[in-house]
């Protein structure tokens, strides 16, 4: 706030100054705000002349004035003050807070519109609110900012994406909401290029009648990124940075070395056959101290430069970040590098001319696997033998032992990094895992601008064309050495991989809107017409094998091999774009700002479908009504600004696959002939030549309003149906295809509501503000295609015989699903009494101490036919809440966000490894009759699946709340600064994801999408999920 | 005045450029790279031979993959082996299958839908090759190619599954889908017959060495034959494998085939397409196979010679002076049963067959005297199957997994000498001679013929190719033999039909599976 004040009045003097003239009677006077406190930079101008000065820093002001003249004083933010001079000389002006955000300007797609006449659900954050914060991606600024948004972090690992939903989820396909930056359409992976600082606002168009004007690809929600722009007046120069440690905000607690062998004893006893290790009273290596890093660094710069003149204004920056990971940290690490130039120009008086353009480079050192239960630095913490050291010496390498590999890893001191013969696999010692990755890494480089020229044709009637695109670069470069992890991860010969990958996206829109006033009917009218391609990508990658090398900075691919070891692939995107052309209008109305109309309609058609649909059509209408404008309307200091609106919209989704309506021929189904291979091709799976537009129709009711002055409210009720969801048909084996048919098959239904409060309060000198944000949604299928009673998941997690997740009508999409426990049996006697109706033993072959599965079918035995549902992934309610304090000059900032009502299915340890390690959970276990009732005995033979079947045991409570940021700051008086030119001077501490609530034994509840490409949407699968780190920030921003 | 149209031409432009959006349709049409649409494939010889490649890809599942490999999966059912590997729970769906706890939700769907994703690919050629303009002759023998490979696919599936949808044609809308029912067996055994018997007419006696690997008179003859010994029809079966078989057993047939001079000969990798084999699976160590196109249909490797291999298996130095086979470090699969390895002692095939992992380690892994170290696998018995056994100069590719280049025999000329001496009853001068001239090759003394001996003849020269889980189920032995695995009588002679066909559609299990 003070930072705005302080910018206004620097370009107010620079625009007033000249005007202030004496004449008549001169007025001095002070602006103070509605708590006493001078107001600089306010605009006070004489009614009815061109006469206008600029309140200075004090709040104090000058002007002549006819001694009976009126002054006009505005400031942003502040409802406008009409006071008669009545031949006074000395004025004092009190300004009142306007009941927040009535003259915001909101970013609605193809323009901009006053709040105060907006009828769709639109949440916004504003630069202000992300001030300093450490945020890497973009995304990070929604997460418990705004209601109907959820996002979970798809890994901790640095630079990962986020999962965002917009209001649940609208489809069983692709979920991701429509990111349009600057007027330019970039995908959701790619975001990331974005520099939070550079930020301006970030709209979320939530409901269908805001989405319309996006048409088909508004499904999902749409997110508007506006990047700054340059103001006119003195060059502003900024700089943001912090610098931070992270570390892991939890570890979990596994069985050391003693307890390891007791419980695995036990389970070889119990499953028959001698125990294998011998008591020991050792604690063992515990791997988690082996991965995870307590001081990993992480940095941050941010610099910009804005100003202008009244022709040409410019925005530039540059930012650095860099973050190294909190496991594994010498292959995990992210580094990108910004830079952002905007500009915009006028051309005489009708013609204005723009660009954006932003360039990134970044660069990912991944550790490989993460929530993957098949490898990965993690999942081998958490299952590798605490009987395994962690380095052992050269003496190891005699006979018989795993280290007389020669490709077994050994550190600088000769020691060979510990191989497990315990935990084989995939699992494998960290700290070896780590040397075959040293140096490999992802890069990208993003190109994203755009150009428009904007031009006043007629008074009201302006043509706008935009042109953007998007053009990206990105792949990694890998060397792996030769390599003895265990008989199962092993490489002989050494290989060196580069990929390189361009993809390019372009749109052009072209628009003209009209605005006009009549009398007190305002009208304006938008019509468009737009082109937008993707997909337009190519790449290749080479592989040399054997180069003669050890390590990644000296592999190289200028040498000499032979040709058999160099392996080149080349390809393009199988469709060569993908193509959406649009026409779209909107028509807004409003009749005194009292009775608002918004009508929009949006034609696109699409390369995805056939002939027969290739056209969709997608029309929105919403109505405002502000009662508190209404002549019956009494002010009063309880409900103020009420603004009631609702509309109904229909938005579309074509985001399937490409070929999809016809029948194609597919590649590589190969067989070797005389030796040789010889190349096969055959039809792919059944065509639908039917396919048309998935519709997603929203309608939405709410209300804004400000109750007690101080207090903000905004409610939104939806109900978001969507129909002819596009998925792939479940087809039986039977039917022989490769690859899968789509169908219109289904429809889901999101209901609920959107909560946002906000309370700002000025006490003395502190400044006050609270905002809060809830949503609930239910998510239901609430139709199947004919004769398809379900779809099954396709989600198993390791080795458990049955998928997990199960989509039916009543249910949440892809609740998980699977048998349910009642019980353990304590005795014998417990499984031969456990009978069905007719008598018939349910477990013959149960043994005390096994689960107690629920024979829900009846049949006397347990099958695929007793799994039911168990819960839902999905989060029920999201919320968050942002406290904001400045006192002088201290400021703080307390940001807590949360979810709930979703399960998680706890898939840490590896199953299909028999002496993988357990969480201490395991200690509870079944020991005799009476021991517990919860935790099944352990054993090497597991026959009554008391583990590998999908059950209620797998599965835990998913609520969780989080203190994500906390953040105390301290602004340096102007006295102290100003001196050496400094407009600002501002330190701060930030503590993030201090911490978590929740009850879920994993490392981190928040779970995002998953990160196997190919799986379909099924949140909260843990596999050993790279948790979110605890940071620790010094920061300082400084204005000159 | 010139602002002004200034301001017209822009309007102009800005309308123009507005509403010019009628020719978009143009546009809208998909370019595809490299994207082949259906209705402009099939148009020649070449395209009809990428088809018929495509009908064949499936055939290399049989040891081209992990749990859902028939090879490994059949011989984990059979009493020879027990699945083996890291743990109970180490490729499930061998487990399940090797201690009968083999349920629709625990079989590897894809042992089912590969077979299927064969019949599919020969259904199509056989659709598209009549209107397809080609030489005559290649056409004939394609369709009788496709037609045999139908065959094949079928006959493994109805001898594992039973009751099986009997699918001869494309499914070109989704809507047939659900309609489809299951076949009678012996519908499905007539349909086989009538395949091969048409495709044997054009098939080509022997085969250029580019083309190896391609189906035979021979083989087709030998499918033939087999197939009506499954289906009970002794006289024809005995008939059809009389051709391939030759008048005089040991000598050379008129098809060529001839039994290899040694038994050894049979498992030096190098001798593919050997006299003796009439129906071979192809693999290669050149497709660069990795995990990113692991059974994708470009991976051409034998994987189960990964998995039969000796898990951490390493030479001491007394091993190497000894001159010990240098094993890859496998995943210790296919675990030799007591039962086959008592069976085999003394029978000189043994050498060929089993390897004593325990005896040459000694007491463990730490014996002075040990030849070699290794893991054990799970169900160790100190017995390992070597008869595809990789050693580590048949790795060739970066990723040591995925690429053997090592063959797999699915049928070979002493497996049809003995099926031709049981169809015909396992007595008589000619099945004597059958079964002499098998035993003869291996270097054992002639037993009296009879049905028994053949079956024990059969364990001995075929163990771990595949055959004994069908051998046990056809001649009735299952129950008794396969009992200490837990096998249930009236409901393991078939395997459940995987739990995901039976979403949305009218099959119906096979009986005692729920």
């Amino acid at each position: 706030m003070k930072l705005t004040k302080l910018l206004m009045f620097c370009i107010s003097s620079l625009l007033f100054s000249v005007i202030a003239i004496a004449q008549d009677v001169t007025v001095n006077g002070t602006i103070n705000d509605e708590s006493g406190l001078p107001v600089p930079g306010a605009t006070i101008s004489v009614k009815g002349t061109n006469k206008a000065t600029a309140s200075d820093f004090d709040g104090k002001f000058q002007i002549s004035v006819p001694s009976n003249g009126t002054l006009t004083v505005t400031f942003v933010g502040y409802v406008t003050v009409q006071e008669a001079v009545n031949g006074r000389t000395k004025l004092d002006i009190k300004l009142r807070p306007e009941s927040q955000n009535l003259n915001e300007v909101v970013v609605v797609g193809y323009g901009t519109q006053k709040k105060s006449v907006v009828t769709g659900s639109i949440s916004s954050v504003k630069a202000k609110d992300l001030e300093s914060l450490p945020i890497t991606r973009v995304e990070q600024a929604l997460q418990g900012r705004v209601s109907g948004v959820s996002i979970a972090a798809n890994a901790g690992q640095p630079g990962s994406a986020s999962t965002i939903r917009i209001r649940g989820f609208t489809t069983l396909n692709n979920n991701d909401p429509l990111w349009v930056v600057d007027g330019v359409i970039v995908d959701n992976g790619g975001i990331g290029y974005l520099n939070q600082s550079d930020i301006e606002s970030i709209e979320v168009l939530k409901d269908g009648a805001s989405g319309a004007i996006y048409g088909s690809r508004a499904a999902a929600g749409v997110i508007l990124v506006t990047t700054k722009k340059g103001k006119a007046g003195k060059i502003s120069v900024s700089y943001t940075g912090y610098a931070g440690t992270s570390q892991a905000a939890k570890k979990i607690d596994l069985l050391d070395a003693s307890q390891y062998v007791t419980i695995l004893n036990e389970a070889y006893v119990n499953g028959g056959k001698p125990a294998p290790f011998a008591p020991t009273t050792d604690k063992g290596t515990n791997w988690q101290d082996v991965i995870f890093n307590d001081h990993a660094q992480r940095y941050s710069h941010e610099l910009s430069f804005s100003g202008g003149n009244d022709t040409s204004t410019f925005y530039m920056s540059f930012g650095l970040t860099d973050q190294e990971g909190i496991i594994t940290t010498d292959i995990s690490n992210y580094n990108r590098k910004n830079i952002r130039l905007n500009s915009n120009h006028k051309l005489g008086k009708y013609i204005k001319i723009g660009q954006t353009l932003g360039y990134s480079n970044e660069k990912t050192i991944g550790i490989g696997n993460t929530n993957d239960e098949f490898g990965g630095p993690l999942s081998s913490a958490i299952n590798l033998d605490p009987l395994t050291p962690v380095l052992v010496g050269p003496e190891a390498a005699v006979a018989g032992s795993p280290y007389v590999n020669n490709n077994a890893l050994r550190d600088p001191n000769g020691n060979y990094y510990g191989i497990s013969t315990n935990v084989t696999q995939e699992t494998s010692n960290p700290l070896a895992y780590t040397q075959t990755r040293l140096g490999n890494n992802d890069f990208s480089e993003n190109f994203v601008g755009n150009i428009f020229i904007e031009a006043e044709i007629l008074p009201g009637l302006k043509f706008r064309s935009t042109a953007g695109a998007k053009l990206a670069y990105y792949g990694s470069d890998n060397f792996t050495p030769v390599y003895y992890l265990n008989g199962a991860t092993k490489k002989d010969v050494n290989e060196l991989f580069r990929s390189y990958k361009k993809s390019y996206s372009w749109n052009w829109e072209n628009t003209l809107n009209y605005a006009k006033k009549f009398g007190d009917h305002n009208f304006s009218v938008l019509v468009g017409k737009g082109t937008y391609v993707d997909n337009i990508t190519s790449g290749n990658d080479i592989t040399y094998r054997g180069v003669p090398a050890t390590t990644h900075d000296d592999a190289s691919f200028n040498v000499d091999i032979p040709i058999a070891d160099k392996i080149a692939n080349a390809y393009n995107a199988q469709a060569l774009e993908h193509r959406v052309e649009s026409l779209f209008g909107r028509l807004n109305y409003d009749y005194k700002e009292k009775y608002i109309f918004t009508g929009i309609i949006r034609r696109d058609g699409s390369t995805r479908f056939g002939p027969n649909h290739k056209y969709g059509t997608f029309p929105s209408v919403s109505l405002g009504w502000v009662p508190s404008k209404e002549g019956f309307w009494k002010e009063n200091d309880v409900v103020g600004n009420l603004k009631i609106r609702g509309g109904y919209g229909v938005t579309g989704n074509d985001s399937s696959p490409d070929f999809l309506y016809i029948s194609t021929v597919g590649i590589q189904r190969n067989y070797t002939i005389g030796g040789n291979i010889a190349n096969g091709q055959s039809t792919n799976a059944i065509a639908n030549p039917d396919l048309k537009w998935e519709e997603t129709k929203q309608a939405n009711i709410g209300f804004e309003t400000t109750l007690f002055r101080d207090f903000n409210l905004t409610v939104d009720l939806f109900n978001k149906k969507t129909e002819g969801i596009l998925m792939p048909v479940p087809v039986p084996g039977y039917v022989g295809a490769t690859g899968k048919t789509y169908a219109n098959l289904a429809d889901m239904e999101n209901k609920g509501i959107d909560v946002e409060l906000g309370y700002r309060k000025k006490i003395g000198a502190l400044n006050l503000s609270v905002n809060g944000n809830f949503s609930y949604i239910k998510n239901e299928i609430t139709y199947l295609d004919k004769g398809t009673n379900f779809l099954a998941g396709d989600e198993t997690v390791q080795s458990s015989a049955y998928e997990i997740n199960r989509t039916q009508v009543g249910q949440a999409y892809n609740s998980f699903y699977g048998f349910k426990t009642n019980g353990i049996f304590q005795t014998q006697a417990d499984v031969d009494n456990y009978k069905n109706a007719a008598g018939k033993v349910i477990q013959p072959g149960a043994k005390p101490g096994d689960f107690r599965w629920q024979d829900l079918d009846g049949d006397g035995s347990i099958g695929s036919n007793d799994r039911t549902f168990l819960g839902t992934s999905l989060p029920k309610f999201t919320y968050g809440f942002t406290l904001n304090l400045d006192y002088k000059g201290f400021d703080m900032l307390v940001f807590g966000q949360g979810a709930g009502g979703n399960m998680i299915y706890q898939g840490l340890r590896r199953l299909d490894i028999t002496n993988a390690n357990y969480q201490t959970e395991v200690l509870g276990r079944w020991t005799g009759p009476g021991s517990t009732n919860s935790y099944p005995r352990v054993t090497t033979n597991d026959t009554n699946k008391n583990f590998t079947n999908p059950s209620d045991f797998n599965l835990e409570k998913g609520d969780f709340f989080r203190f994500k940021t906390i953040q105390l700051g301290y602004s340096f008086p102007k006295e102290w600064i100003e001196s050496i030119s400094l407009q600002k001077v501002r330190l701060y501490v930030t503590g993030e994801n201090l911490w978590t609530i929740t009850k879920y034994t994993g490392y981190d509840p928040e779970i995002g999408g998953p990160t196997t490409a190919g799986m379909n949407n099924v949140q909260g699968v843990d596999r050993g999920y790279y948790p979110q780190a605890k940071s620790y920030m010094l920061g300082v921003n400084l204005q000159f | 005045m010139k602002l002004i149209s200034f301001k017209q031409s822009l309007v102009a432009f800005g309308v123009l450029l507005t509403l010019g959006a009628c020719d978009t349709d143009e546009k809208l049409e998909v370019k595809g790279d490299g994207v082949v649409y259906e209705e402009n494939f099939y148009r020649n010889e070449t395209e009809a031979y990428s088809g018929l490649v495509a009908a064949y890809d499936k055939l290399g599942k049989f040891a081209g993959a992990m749990e859902n490999a028939p090879l490994l999966f059949l011989n984990s059912a059979s009493d020879d082996f027990f699945a083996g590997g890291g743990g109970p729970d180490d490729q499930p769906g061998l487990q399940v299958a090797s201690n009968y706890t083999i349920s629709p939700g625990n079989i590897p769907p894809n042992i089912w839908a590969d077979y299927y994703k064969g019949v599919a690919r020969c259904n199509i050629m056989l659709a598209k090759l009549p209107a397809i303009p080609m030489d005559a002759a290649k056409k004939t023998r394609f369709t009788a190619e496709v037609k045999a490979l139908r065959a094949y696919y079928y006959f493994d599936l109805v001898r594992m599954f039973k009751n099986i949808p009997l699918i001869l044609a494309p499914i070109t809308l989704k809507e047939e889908i659900p309609l489809i029912e299951q076949a009678k067996p012996q519908d499905v055994y007539a349909q086989i017959e009538k395949d091969l018997n048409e495709a044997i007419t054009d098939l080509p006696m022997t085969l250029p060495s580019a083309e190896l690997g391609r189906f035979t008179k021979g083989a087709a003859t030998a499918l033939l034959g087999k197939v009506y010994l499954y289906d009970n029809k002794k006289a024809e079966a005995a008939a059809e494998l009389a051709k391939v078989n030759g008048t005089t057993p040991g000598q050379p047939s008129s098809y060529g085939y001839n039994l290899m001079p040694k038994f050894s000969d049979l498992w030096n990798h190098a001798n593919k397409f050997n006299t003796e084999s009439i129906f071979e699976i192809a693999y290669t160590d050149k497709s660069n196979a990795d995990w990113g196109n692991f059974e994708r249909g470009d991976d051409e490797g034998n994987v189960a010679a990964q998995l039969m291999g000796i898990r951490d298996y390493t030479r001491t130095k007394l091993g190497l002076t000894a001159l010990l086979p240098d094993y890859i470090n496998g995943w210790g699969f296919m675990v030799v049963t007591n039962d086959l390895r008592n069976t085999l002692l003394g029978d000189p095939r043994y050498a060929s067959t089993i390897y004593d992992a325990a005896a040459a380690r000694g007491t463990d892994n730490k014996d002075p005297n040990g030849l070699i170290t290794y893991t054990d696998s799970y169900n160790e018995t100190g017995y390992h199957f070597i008869k595809y056994a990789a050693v580590n100069s048949d790795i060739k590719s970066s990723n040591p997994f995925l690429n053997f280049g090592i063959n797999t025999y699915v049928i070979r000329l002493a497996d049809t000498y003995l099926l031709e001496a049981e169809a015909l009853g396992g007595t008589g001068a000619r099945a004597q001679a059958l079964l002499d001239a098998v035993r003869l090759r291996a270097g054992v003394l002639p037993v009296p013929v009879s049905l028994d001996a053949i079956y024990a003849e059969r364990r001995l020269e075929l163990a771990g190719e595949g055959h004994r889980w069908f051998d046990l189920v056809r001649t009735g032995q299952a129950a008794a033999k396969l009992a200490f695995k837990g096998f249930t009588p009236g409901k393991n002679e078939a395997f459940p039909i995987p739990y995901s066909e039976f979403n949305n559609t009218k099959m119906v299990q096979n009986p005692n599976y729920n």
